[in-house]
């Protein structure tokens, strides 16, 4: 996937401008910068949630049409609304017609199997509005998987668990990575998260100020160019 | 305790509760989790305007529109145009709902006064079941098929984008145009509702099952199923409380409903404390 000069605005406020970027097959990259830096401006242009007002982004001619899988930070949902956590999946496989032999049973399984792969299947029955910050990430990310995505974007994965909660994610990111070749984009203001997980590493500030591996991104120098002169790298927990 | 069946009234207006009790509580079950109770609530009022913009037209041009028919049109202009005011300002919904709510009623009520037609506010605000005949429940009949069908065909986008639209969207759900047709379906609704309840009270045959159901559901499956149940136990029960205590109907079902919520609210206190 290549973004080609991508800018994203809202009114007259541009929150992207002049964005440039590969993404490459099996990439683990990662978005970091200050609040308002159009990080997530970023993630929801490539999903295609909001419009580019200039540039493009192009999609390898010669590949099928690429299976993305979405892991939002949170749902703005009733947390009263009784849904459980299994009719919760069953929105998010990919449909099949009713009538297909066996339906409900292979549903089943496939919803259990995503639960089982991220160490949860316990809360199954549970209900959504009833789990804990660590489960409903892990909820939220089954129920991506359930698409079978080759390209799966994350908006702040680590930023309603604690620092427990973050390592275990950062480790089943990571296996996942390597059980599904999957190509992982998230967005993370935990540089500790990013520099354990990331392969690459972009900083933005309406455009990227470096993007490249984190050991070289992840220096006084860029973060200083991100966040501004009045960055403490000694705060962060490399 | 059946001799209403005997008369042919009665038996129109139980049937007609049948049928709209459940369709209603159904589709209250996605307005109130999308938090669009309001949004009926100022359909249901602007019914107002849309009888009086029907006989306007009679004044002027002498052509004859059928009172359903104007409630109908304008209820799905107001529905259109507020569902379009949400998706392309910034304005936020109550806000919307609010000044389409109370800009509508006004208008309606400086027609009405024009025309001298003051009689016209009481069918439209209290509503009249016993006034119902065969047409009408073929009207209701028609409305619960696309009610039902709809939403059992679209289960999946509405519940989806009332969690996420943002998810909804990335699955390839047109949730643009869903919405759309989901203020267009409650328009309609309250349209054919309206001479049951009236404008006064129809919101409560929306809002009062589902909002008893989820206090005792323990999955949005039960939830729907019953909400479906309480609306066709209130309707069913205040037609026939009504006829007995020779009371007005809309309301004897409006407290079946109220009945319903506070014994399922005792039921979830129970359980809490249990």
């Amino acid at each position: 996937m290549q973004l080609e000069h991508v800018g994203v605005r809202y009114g007259k406020n541009w929150a992207l401008q002049g964005v440039d970027l590969d993404i490459w097959r099996g990439d683990i990259l990662a978005f970091i910068g200050p609040n308002g830096a159009g990080k997530s401006s970023l993630l929801r242009a490539i999903l295609g949630l909001v419009p580019l007002a200039e540039g493009r982004i192009v999609l390898d001619s010669h590949s099928a049409p690429l299976r993305i899988g979405y892991v939002p930070q949170r749902l703005d949902f009733d947390t009263s609304f009784p849904i459980t956590v299994s009719e919760f999946l069953t929105l998010n496989l990919p449909q099949q017609p009713l009538w297909t032999r066996g339906l409900k049973q292979h549903q089943r399984h496939l919803k259990r199997q995503a639960l089982a792969r991220l160490q949860c299947e316990h809360v199954f029955e549970q209900k959504l509005g009833a789990l804990s910050g660590g489960q409903f990430q892990r909820v939220l990310l089954a129920a991506a998987l359930l698409r079978e995505p080759e390209l799966l974007l994350l908006d702040e994965p680590a930023s309603n668990i604690d620092r427990r909660g973050s390592e275990d994610l950062h480790q089943l990111l990571l296996q996942l990575h390597a059980d599904l070749g999957l190509t992982l984009i998230f967005v993370s203001h935990d540089l500790h998260f990013v520099s354990h997980l990331a392969t690459r590493v972009g900083c933005l500030n309406q455009s990227f100020c470096g993007l490249g591996p984190p050991s070289e991104i992840l220096c006084e120098h860029f973060l200083a160019e991100t966040y501004g002169s009045a960055f403490q790298p000694r705060q962060t927990h490399f | 305790m059946f001799d209403f069946w005997s008369y042919d009234f009665m038996r129109y207006a139980f049937l007609s509760a049948l049928i709209l009790g459940p369709t209603c509580a159904l589709l209250g079950v996605f307005v109130t989790l999308r938090g669009m109770s309001f949004f009926s609530d100022a359909l249901a009022h602007s019914a107002v305007t849309g009888v009086a913009l029907g006989f306007l037209v009679h004044e002027q041009w002498h052509w004859q529109v059928d009172p359903f028919v104007s409630v109908l049109a304008f209820s799905f202009l107001l529905a259109s145009g507020m569902a379009w005011l949400f998706h392309k300002t910034t304005l936020k919904p109550d806000t919307v709902i609010a000044f389409a709510f109370t800009g509508s009623v006004a208008f309606g009520v400086v027609v009405i006064s024009k025309l001298g037609k003051y009689r016209l506010l009481d069918g439209c605000l209290f509503g009249s079941i016993y006034a119902n005949g065969p047409a009408d429940l073929w009207h209701q009949g028609a409305l619960a098929v696309v009610v039902v069908g709809l939403l059992a065909w679209q289960s999946r986008a509405y519940t989806l984008s009332t969690l996420s639209p943002d998810l909804a969207h990335v699955q390839g759900l047109r949730t643009g145009w869903l919405n759309y047709v989901f203020a267009l379906l409650i328009a309609a609704t309250v349209t054919v509702c309206l001479k049951m309840l009236g404008a006064l009270l129809l919101s409560a045959l929306i809002v009062i099952p589902p909002a008893a159901a989820k206090l005792v559901a323990q999955s949005f499956r039960q939830m729907v199923i019953c909400s479906i149940l309480i609306g066709l136990f209130a309707a069913g029960t205040g037609v026939i409380a009504s006829y007995h205590w020779d009371v007005p109907t809309g309301p004897c079902i409006v407290l079946t409903d109220v009945a319903c919520l506070l014994l399922c609210y005792t039921l979830h206190a129970l359980r809490k404390t249990a």
